[in-house]
């Protein structure tokens, strides 16, 4: 053996597929995309390689980023996710873009945390340059379609939105050091803390009330009447016809029987400004789909255009998938001479059968024992 | 299984019968589950719920990956651990400290306000358990110190010669007393957490909440 022991490893996170593993995969990709084009989605595709600045432009904070350096020095890093990067291709290749885009994409995103896989295929769309309701509805029914087309029983969309916290953080004037606890309290999941920080901090009592009860918001339309009356700061109020306006649309769409509001999808205060939404399965326990709008984005590039989009963890769902079948060839075939083997092999290709033909010199019980194992069930002697 | 059955992770060792008790309260009927039966895992098919027992510190991971919906685990586990997941309520039982700890024949010296001068650990080992947090201490303090990873008995680290210095949880100071070993600095108190997978909470919402309200309903009322 020439290679060393860990040349027959791989890195942690990182799988091969055999065919049975990348048939499950290639199927559920192919009808995602299918259901894309339906709706007049275009596919792009970035490179894997990005420069750290695009995909991380805060240098300051943590990241899961797997980082090189080029022969310059720059750091580059693959890619995490497709929207940053599109975002990033659409300001600087489209001078004068024809809007509102509609893009998709399917790819492999790598991320160097702790979870179990560090590569994993993502398909997701990009719906560029409109803010309206109607276009997060449009996203939001688009994946409800996805996940129906890729037959998954059970699943469940969560609508939420994130510009209240932010909204309220500016509307109060809430200032840096409560600001931050509150944001890392969200970020983090931890209620115990928030309940802490909101109790003890000086904010207006129904504000404190309406913070402390947003996690327990969901259900349908009620939760947003019952958010209405609470409050008349604007924040609120915008918010709450946002969401309003956008379920109308999804019942529109057919799919509002998929989607549960949900005001207690806590995402921190990542790039998302507007509604938000995430996909789950029983089962699973990190969500399936993750989107929203993000109007913010194309702005760091230097160009002010709403958007909003989705993608779903197509590494996830696949393993929940019951196993797959490959494509065997329909026809094996032999002979003594392999010139007449290829040539016959070669029409029926022509015809559109799959087939193989058999390399070594066999006996025709060889060939039989062959096909057998392989599972083919013709056998044609030329 | 029902859309809302519930697994539920218990620790095993002192936190089991204090949240046994509470779950039997909260109306959850635990009857057998105790971790002399050397069982780990027990259907409760009236409460459309199961339970099962792991090691403390691996409740957190049982939670984040979705097999257990939620869990029962001190705060001190969830801030080693870092995993990702809900944190709903404070049960308050199961109360420890997480103290930097010295033999008290080389403690540091005292300033003037009286607290220990930690800059004399610096560049020291740090026996633990809990190198995220012991990490995190001496960071914020702006000291380097070297942390060794042990996996239990860290009071005798320093007796041997192993590590100068120890991070570890104290409920009761018994330990430390025992092995002459003096507190010189408290990092952080922890309880313990009830805490949920992040896509089990949003989809089994109304049952866990439910239950979580009727814990914390309980703790008031004791």
């Amino acid at each position: 053996m020439k290679r060393s022991p860990l040349g027959l490893k791989l890195p942690e996170g990182m799988r091969d597929m055999l065919p049975e593993e990348l048939a499950r995969l290639e199927e559920m990709e192919a009808k995602a995309l299918k259901t894309c084009r339906l709706w007049a989605y275009q596919k792009v595709a970035t490179p894997g390689l990005e420069y750290r600045a695009c995909v991380e432009p805060d240098a300051y904070k943590h990241d899961d980023l797997y980082k090189f350096f080029d022969k310059n020095g720059q750091i580059l890093a693959l890619r995490p996710e497709f929207t940053t990067p599109i975002a990033r291709m659409v300001v600087s290749r489209l001078k004068k873009p024809l809007l509102p885009l509609r893009y998709c994409y399917s790819g492999d995103v790598y991320r160097n945390n702790e979870a179990r896989y560090r590569e994993f295929r993502q398909v997701g769309v990009e719906l560029v340059g409109s803010g309206s309701e109607v276009a997060d509805a449009e996203v939001i029914a688009l994946a409800v379609e996805i996940m129906k087309s890729l037959d998954i029983p059970n699943f469940q969309i969560n609508l939420g939105h994130n510009g209240i916290f932010s909204g309220l953080a500016e509307e109060l004037n809430i200032k840096d050091h409560l600001r931050l606890e509150l944001e890392d309290g969200i970020s983090r999941k931890d209620m115990v803390r928030l309940e802490g920080v909101i109790s003890q901090s000086p904010l207006p009592p129904t504000v404190k009330e309406l913070l402390l009860a947003m996690p327990h918001l969901t259900g349908g339309d009620e939760v947003l009447n019952k958010l209405k009356e609470w409050t008349r700061l604007q924040a609120i109020q915008k918010a709450v016809e946002s969401l309003q306006n956008i379920f109308q649309h999804l019942e529109d769409f057919g799919v509002k029987d998929y989607v549960a509001l949900d005001l207690g999808i806590l995402r921190g205060f990542s790039y998302y400004t507007g509604a938000i939404f995430e996909g789950y399965l029983p089962g699973v326990g990190i969500p399936v789909i993750e989107g929203g709008r993000y109007d913010n984005l194309y702005a760091d590039f230097g160009v002010n255009s709403p958007a909003t989009g989705f993608a779903v963890n197509l590494g996830v769902i696949q393993e929940q998938q019951a196993e797959f079948r490959v494509e065997k060839a329909e026809i094996l075939v032999y002979g003594d001479s392999q010139r007449e083997v290829i040539k016959y092999c070669r029409k029926l290709r022509q015809e559109g059968k799959l087939v193989e033909m058999v390399l070594e010199p066999l006996s025709d019980q060889e060939v039989a024992s062959l096909a057998q194992s392989k599972g083919i069930d013709q056998l044609i002697k030329v | 299984m029902p859309k809302n059955f519930l697994t539920i992770a218990l620790p095993k060792g002192k936190l089991l019968t204090d949240s046994v008790q509470l779950l039997t309260q909260a109306g959850i009927d635990c009857q057998g589950v105790e971790e002399d039966s050397r069982r780990l895992l027990f259907d409760l098919p009236p409460n459309q719920a199961r339970i099962i027992i792991c090691r403390p510190t691996d409740i957190p991971t049982y939670v984040e990956h979705g097999a257990a919906d939620i869990g029962f685990v001190g705060k001190d586990t969830i801030i080693e651990q870092n995993c990702d997941v809900a944190e709903l309520l404070d049960l308050k039982f199961g109360y420890c400290r997480f103290v930097v700890a010295m033999p008290e024949e080389n403690l540091p010296p005292i300033l003037p306000n009286g607290e220990y001068d930690l800059n004399y650990i610096n560049h020291k080992r740090v026996a633990t358990k809990f190198p995220r947090v012991a990490q995190m201490f001496f960071s914020s303090k702006g000291m380097q110190v070297t942390p060794v990873k042990l996996h239990g008995n860290i009071e005798l680290a320093p007796r041997v010669g192993l590590a100068e210095t120890i991070v570890d949880i104290v409920s009761t100071g018994r330990t430390l007393r025992e092995n002459n070993l003096k507190e010189v600095a408290q990092i952080l108190e922890a309880t313990t957490r009830m805490i949920a997978n992040r896509v089990s909470y949003r989809i089994k919402y109304e049952r866990i909440q439910e239950l979580a309200d009727k814990c914390r309903e309980l703790l008031q009322e004791n």
